[in-house]
């Protein structure tokens, strides 16, 4: 077993403390989201991996029933920049509603620019669930 | 700050030698002090140590720091898995079994209401008839004779199936031939584990959609669900486990049971969660 503290924090850290993700989209008009970035870091596609990392997790708490994909490509040639960074919203129907483009932009300018883009709704602060060591 | 409080004639006497030996006799010291114990004393930490583990595996689930309700922990670990390929997405059960010295390993099977991948099956056999009743009958993965346990030998066919049957005139032939590639897999019959038979039907009958389970090291480990299943689908399969799980203790052969501690649900790359299961 790991440790108690560690591991409370790690799930806290999906439930609790990550304030900008706590998110509840609405499900009527999505029904997915589609990340597309590269494997590697190289070529400003730090980030997007890092929005996965960091903000997808809490996403997926608060939204169970939404579909999210993540295609990583992977791409070893340093100088080929072409491999596609971004993150789709889709409908019922699997058509694109929004994209945002991730490139060049840091995990949490990803995540603001996502709470502008997108029709969501803050979750209330008693709807949050926080573990604590009984 | 040290050297300069001794005294400089004293100082001379402790030479750089000597300091050396000095040091090393304390750390031997302290190395037999900590590790040497009688052998009675061994005895009793034994007794004690077990004593513990079974008072640990007799505590209810819910008393413990990392417990979950299991809806709760499924919303955890599917949001740690969000976006890994959907074949990585396991969803593990591992029970902890607090054993007495000499008691066998629990094993049995458990047959899951919503299985996670079809059962692959192997046949053994010279007998013509019993391999195509296999081959039309239950649609075996794997179906022969002697050709096929030479071609297991030089590595021709890979061992990718989860059981394996066989009938009494073939299964000394796999035993002197494959052991060594069947067994560490589990996957060699023996008629100690009811896997030889002269018909073969009504063993595989019953064995169609059933998953082997068996206790290694103190625990019992086993894939229940993916992380796509509904709710009800992971907890029927869980109540199955429960189950297998509680069989497998009451057939087991010993003066006193294993009992069955802590279970945690875990995904591939998620933390493990304590849910309350037996």
């Amino acid at each position: 077993m790991p440790s108690i503290p560690k591991q409370l924090n790690f799930l806290n850290r999906i439930s609790f403390n990550t304030p900008k993700a706590h998110i509840r989209l609405d499900p009527s008009r999505y029904s997915g989201l589609k990340l597309v970035f590269q494997y590697e870091n190289h070529n400003g596609q730090m980030g997007a991996r890092k929005f996965w990392n960091q903000y997808l997790p809490t996403m997926k708490f608060y939204n169970p029933d939404l579909q999210m994909d993540v295609i990583r490509i992977r791409n070893s040639n340093l100088k080929d920049d072409t491999t596609p960074c971004y993150l789709q919203a889709l409908d019922k129907e699997g058509k694109v509603i929004d994209t945002l483009q991730m490139k060049n932009k840091h995990s949490d300018t990803i995540m603001d620019e996502f709470n502008q883009l997108f029709q969501r709704e803050q979750i209330p602060e008693d709807q949050l669930i926080q573990l604590k060591r009984n | 700050m040290m050297i300069g409080l001794i005294p400089p004639s004293r100082f001379q006497l402790f030479g750089a030698t000597s300091r050396c030996l000095f040091h090393t006799a304390t750390l031997l010291k302290v190395e037999e002090s900590g590790s040497k114990l009688t052998k009675e004393q061994l005895k009793k930490r034994e007794v004690r140590r077990a004593a513990r583990r079974k008072v640990e595996a007799k505590k209810p689930a819910h008393t413990h720091p990392l417990y979950l309700p299991i809806p709760l922990a499924l919303r955890y670990l599917r949001a740690v898995e969000v976006g890994y390929p959907a074949s990585q997405q396991v969803i593990t059960a591992t029970t902890s079994v607090v054993a007495d010295r000499g008691n066998p390993p629990l094993a049995g099977n458990v047959s899951l209401p919503s299985p996670l991948k079809d059962v692959l099956v192997a046949v053994f056999s010279n007998d013509d008839q019993q391999l195509s009743m296999a081959k039309k009958k239950f649609r075996c993965h794997l179906v022969g004779g002697s050709d096929t346990i030479s071609k297991i030998k030089q590595g021709e066919i890979l061992v990718d199936f989860d059981k394996a049957f066989a009938t009494p005139d073939i299964a000394q032939e796999l035993t002197s031939q494959v052991a060594r590639i069947l067994g560490p897999r589990q996957v060699l019959p023996m008629a100690k584990r009811g896997t030889v038979a002269p018909d073969l039907e009504p063993i595989l009958k019953n064995s169609f959609g059933s998953i082997p389970f068996r206790q290694k090291g103190n625990s019992i480990s086993l894939a229940v669900a993916k992380c796509d299943f509904s709710d009800r689908q992971v907890l029927e399969n869980l109540l199955s486990v429960q189950t297998a799980f509680k069989e497998a203790v009451s057939n087991q052969k010993a003066k006193r049971p294993s009992i069955l501690g802590r279970t945690t649900l875990t995904t591939t790359h998620g933390p493990g969660i304590v849910i309350d299961l037996v």
